[in-house]
């Protein structure tokens, strides 16, 4: 009788891991988003682990290039400390728009070419549709060099060639360097490998000047200048 | 083939013909009023760049108190994104950006915002923006 017992415990818990989906959720990612003057096409690797009872929860790393490109894109003033009001971690998202100290880099033709590390959470809401977010967290770029336009206080002076810096970071309060892409997405399964994703985007491209600096009104010199992109897109990824 | 639609897409809106000025033969009146009458303050011809031909002539006026550049009996050969630039040197570095090219032909009047010295800004430009290109220069005397 004991015997019975145990017998159908087993088989109850090897049911029970049978139809519970894999601990491990891998997948190759391509992804292409547009918005206005400016797009980006994103290829990725993404290794997330299953999280929670019923592994509805997802959260893991992957690696991420992201080419970026636009025509004509205006760059403002990227350190935080004047760009914003504060730059204290969570406080962040109600902190002020500091525009006095803005000035702006046309930056004629940016491209940018950004390999991350990324961050990736997600929940499943059914063997068909998840939900997510993602973000890079460190990595390098590289890019064209670009002609662009420098307006401070209604004068206008030429770069002749900003470029994007090489090093990427993540930061609290506005404070991040480089360029660093993150992603909003919906996503369903066609089938057991192949799965599509409509994607909200969230790039910041970083441009440098060289020769011509920006004087912020607390003297310091500025050579740092971002374009936050908001653009919407679709991806398609294979399963491993 | 999503992505080659969209890259096809891209590069569709962001080159060439829509970003050329318009060809079409301008003829905006010059300042006659009394204030301004035949007298330019300002005049040179154009001479070509090393990117583009611009043939005619630059002048500035002052019409009650404000300036004007004209491009007189221009012809210019088209290209993407062309500004007119009121600038201290030949090849842009500081400069005014007076807006885009009206048209590649004709007689066209720009504003001028503000008192610039024309003592510094002594260059008319017609400038390529997008890729930083010197289509024609008129000085300034």
């Amino acid at each position: 009788m004991i015997l019975f017992a145990v017998l159908l415990t087993c088989q109850a818990i090897l049911h029970a891991q049978a139809i519970q989906p894999p601990r491990i959720n891998q997948f190759a990612d391509i992804a292409g988003t547009i918005g206005s003057s400016e797009g980006s096409i994103a290829a990725s690797f993404v290794y997330n682990w299953r999280l929670g009872k019923k592994r509805k929860w997802e959260a893991g790393l992957g690696l991420r290039n992201t080419s970026y490109f636009g025509t004509k894109k205006e760059f403002r003033t990227a350190p935080g400390r004047l760009a914003r009001s504060t730059t204290t971690p969570f406080v962040i998202v109600f902190a002020g728009q500091e525009t006095q100290n803005w000035d702006t880099l046309t930056v004629q033709r940016p491209f940018i070419n950004s390999l991350n590390l990324s961050a990736n959470f997600g929940y499943h809401f059914n063997e068909k549709w998840s939900a997510g977010f993602n973000i890079d967290l460190i990595g390098f770029s590289f890019g064209r060099k670009s002609s662009a336009i420098l307006t401070s206080n209604g004068i206008t002076r030429t770069e002749p060639a900003a470029f994007t810096p090489s090093f990427n970071v993540l930061l609290t309060g506005d404070n991040d360097y480089g360029s660093l892409n993150s992603e909003f997405f919906l996503k369903y399964k066609l089938s057991q490998r192949w799965g599509v994703r409509a994607i909200y985007q969230f790039y910041f491209a970083e441009y440098k000047t060289k020769t011509i600096k920006q004087t912020a009104p607390d003297g310091t010199l500025v050579d740092r200048f971002r374009n936050k992109a908001n653009t919407y897109g679709a991806g398609l990824s294979y399963h491993f | 083939m999503f992505f080659l639609l969209l890259s096809i897409g891209f590069l569709v809106t962001s080159c060439t013909k829509q970003n050329g000025a318009p060809e079409t033969t301008l003829n905006e009146m010059l300042p006659t009023d009394n204030n301004a009458g035949s007298n330019a303050k300002y005049s040179g011809g154009f001479n070509n760049g090393p990117f583009g031909t611009v043939t005619g002539n630059a002048r500035v006026y002052l019409k009650d108190g404000k300036y004007i550049l004209a491009l007189e009996g221009v012809a210019i050969s088209n290209g993407p994104d062309l500004h007119v630039y009121l600038s201290k040197e030949l090849q842009p570095l500081n400069f005014i950006d007076l807006g885009k090219l009206k048209s590649t032909n004709g007689t066209q009047l720009y504003d001028i915002p503000g008192n610039p010295d024309f003592a510094a800004y002594t260059y008319a430009l017609v400038h390529c923006q997008q890729y930083n290109h010197l289509f024609g220069s008129a000085a300034l005397k």
